[in-house]
């Protein structure tokens, strides 16, 4: 009888403290505790958006006593950085961010991680972070893989990375120069192009538009800018070449015409030296990516300090500005995965979306471009919102081939800005090469 | 065999082997893989195992590539000027300044500075001085009330700009080896030649400069194999444009292995870039013992007669 009692009592009284620690571990839930200690590191590039982030990233070692390393390496030398890190069988990167092309090489090489079974963890994922805040363009452009033309999204994609410092296109025009000579900015191609050779009349020694125009990459980045307003393409859905069409030469056209209005030694600038320009108030205009808006106002890198207005990217026959930049993902080597996740995880939500954004940052999400703190500091952010509208994601092909067709294409239609042949023949050697690559890595295997 | 004779005969390679080894493995090991990956379709990014073997397709494409011709023209035309025009100015400024002038050991020191810049440092400073908005030779230019020069966004200005920066660093190089040679010349000779009346001029021609040519050959020698491999400045300066007007094989060789990914055709670019430096110091090698030869004849003459 006692004994009975005594086992009752004994069963009851552990029940009650088990589910004493249980109902504490409910209600005191840290989901940082189990990682802490632990030291992620990260490869991050060197760019304005990442130097934000690097002013937030002890905020989150204290936050979480997760500690961060961040290795800091210029953008395009990132990814032979990270071809080797992520071939080894153990990467030393836990997480990474990648230039959006570099999707097109990781993702079916099995590099990088699927972050499917991290959002589907309830003890990882954030049920507050609301996907559906991120912006749209940027999710299709950087983060999904597998969909229409491979990296494209659709039924059939999924979720490698989340854009993190990710741009679009916008137009930026000195308000003061509009201004004095009663110009109009520019809503369209047509007004545009009109416009870049009337500046140089109206303010000698002052460019139309600054534009990248290096041989290369830059070159070829500058004609893309214009392409996909312009209605034309690099490849058509069965991966013919169209880069030579009607909308193809239109847009060389207008890139070699821009070139030509613009500051002096356009075709040797790259990003650094078409940047530089606008803002060593060289050129009225300034059509590229939106991550110049942060040095704008910044005296110490700008002359044109409170004289620069912001506008959409202009409207060809349709509307498209450029989406790139960075997303962040897990290598598939990484070491501390989860915690690498947890990082990714706060780096872009809502709180530190903000917080980065109000450090000079690129937002990813609609949220912090409608925030009224980030308006008041950069009341830029409302175009930039309306912009992203229209961000697209197929503005250039994001495939394993494209470091070799863009190679290609700069260097080609280089030639055709600095006068050896037109742009119509540029182009035509263009796809034809670009035919030939495809031919090679395999994309007419099932053309009839 | 006696032990005796046969650790003789085999000393003397016993002291070669570590020498040899190293050399098999630091050199003639990466050759090998070169050559072998030059057959395969290898991608960037993906290991050797899963390449794909591809004959002599990559040196088919690269043969049939009208961007390499190019490329092959602009190295070519690169590195036989920078070599001409810093042998000329080098043994020139050599020459004059071997006389002993005052404040010239300060001057000496400053001249051979360039060369010690690292290359990626030399190709921005230079990239800065050639900026057409705030570099300092377009400001001078537009100062005097010049024209600006498009010196590094016209095809026909790049070349000359790039070529203008490596004489400005390579130029000391040739310098100081003349320099040195020309203060190691048997003094009996010039004087010899002093005491026969021969001019200033003439002791150059026919005294310093004949016998200084085996330094001189070496030191062109030397130029002509960097100017081949040549990469940082280029890079840094114009990334090969505009178009490819400064395209050198190097930089070719890089963005086929960095930009494009294709280890393979990389590799064999590599490989015919390696058999034009060969081919070239060969013939200049085979050059110089020819001449070697000549001069040794002539000594046995002479002593004979």
């Amino acid at each position: 009888m006692f004994d009975h009692l005594k086992k009752t009592l004994v069963t009851a009284a552990l029940v009650g403290v088990s589910a004493g620690i249980m109902s504490t571990t409910v209600h005191a839930a840290d989901p940082y505790e189990p990682y802490k200690g632990t030291t992620l590191v990260v490869n991050f590039p060197a760019h304005p958006h990442y130097d934000a982030v690097m002013k937030v990233i002890p905020k989150f070692t204290e936050e979480t006593g997760i500690k961060v390393e961040v290795d800091q390496l210029q953008y395009l030398a990132m990814r032979q950085k990270q071809s080797l890190e992520l071939t080894k069988p153990r990467g030393d990167y836990d997480l990474l961010a990648y230039v959006v092309f570099s999707k097109a090489d990781y993702v079916p090489a099995g590099q990088l991680e699927p972050l499917a079974p991290f959002f589907m963890n309830p003890k990882l994922a954030d049920p507050n972070y609301d996907p559906e805040d991120l912006i749209t363009g940027y999710m299709q452009n950087i983060g999904v893989a597998g969909g229409k033309k491979g990296y494209l999204p659709g039924p059939t994609g999924a979720l490698y990375g989340v854009p993190f410092g990710s741009e679009t296109s916008v137009l930026g025009y000195r308000k003061d120069i509009f201004e004095k000579h009663n110009l109009k900015v520019p809503e369209t191609y047509d007004e545009l192009l009109e416009l870049v050779c009337k500046i140089p009349e109206l303010e000698p020694g002052m460019g139309g538009l600054t534009s990248r125009g290096a041989s290369g990459h830059q070159v070829s980045h500058a004609f893309l800018l214009h392409l996909a307003p312009l209605g034309g393409s690099v490849y058509d859905d069965q991966w013919n070449p169209i880069v030579n069409n009607e909308a193809g030469v239109k847009a060389g056209e207008a890139l070699k015409k821009i070139l030509e209005c613009g500051p002096e030694g356009g075709t040797s600038f790259g990003f650094a030296e078409m940047k530089n320009a606008f803002l060593q108030g060289n050129a009225a205009m300034f059509l590229d990516s939106t991550v110049v808006a942060g040095e704008v106002d910044d005296p110490e890198k700008s002359k044109i300090v409170g004289k620069v207005g912001w506008a959409m990217h202009p409207e060809g026959v349709r509307r498209g500005s450029q989406t790139g930049g960075f997303g962040i993902g897990i290598p598939s080597n990484a070491q501390n995965k989860e915690a690498a996740f947890l990082l990714l995880q706060w780096l872009t939500s809502k709180r530190v979306d903000k917080m980065i954004a109000l450090e000079g940052g690129n937002p990813s999400r609609f949220s912090t471009h409608e925030d009224p703190d980030v308006n008041a500091k950069y009341p830029h952010m409302k175009t930039f919102a309306e912009a992203l509208k229209y961000a697209d994601p197929d503005w250039r092909p994001i495939i394993p081939t494209w470091g070799e067709v863009n190679n290609e294409l700069g260097t080609t239609l280089s030639k055709a800005l600095t006068g050896d042949m037109s742009v119509k023949e540029a182009l035509d050697i263009v796809a034809e090469r670009a035919r030939a690559i495809q031919e090679k890595a395999g994309y007419y295997t099932w053309q009839q | 065999m006696k032990p005796t004779r046969f650790l003789n005969r085999a000393t003397p390679y016993l002291f070669l082997a570590p020498a040899g080894i190293i050399l098999l493995f630091a050199l003639l090991y990466p050759i090998g893989y070169l050559t072998m990956a030059s057959f395969f379709d290898w991608r960037m990014g993906t290991p050797f195992a899963d390449a794909v073997f591809y004959g002599f397709k990559n040196y088919a494409w690269i043969l049939n590539d009208p961007n390499f011709h190019e490329s092959f023209m602009v190295t070519i035309t690169f590195a036989s000027t920078v070599v001409v025009l810093e042998m000329v100015i080098g043994v020139g400024l050599a020459l004059m300044l071997e006389r002993p002038i005052r404040g010239m050991s300060v001057f000496r020191t400053i001249f051979i500075l360039p060369m010690m810049i690292a290359p990626i440092v030399v190709g921005l400073v230079w990239r800065y001085m050639y900026n057409p908005q705030f570099g300092i030779f377009n400001k001078t230019l537009k100062k005097w009330g010049f024209e600006p020069i498009p010196w590094l966004s016209s095809p026909d200005w790049a070349l000359p700009s790039v070529i203008i920066a490596d004489i400005w660093q390579w130029t000391p190089f040739i310098f100081i080896l003349s320099l040195a040679a020309l203060q190691s010349l048997p003094r009996s000779s010039l004087e010899a030649a002093r005491i026969d009346g021969a001019s200033e001029w003439q002791q150059i021609i026919y005294i310093k400069i004949p016998l200084m040519m085996p330094v001189l050959v070496v030191a062109a020698l030397l130029r002509m194999i960097d100017a081949f491999k040549v990469l940082e400045v280029i890079f840094i300066m114009t990334n090969g444009g505009p178009g490819l007007s400064t395209e050198i094989m190097s930089l070719q060789i890089y963005k086929t292995a960095f930009v494009s990914w294709e280890l393979g055709r990389a590799a064999a670019l590599s490989n015919i870039l390696l058999v034009i430096v060969l081919v070239i110091t060969l013939t200049m090698f085979l050059y110089t013992k020819a001449r070697d030869a000549r001069m040794a004849r002539i000594q046995a003459a002479v002593e004979q007669y």
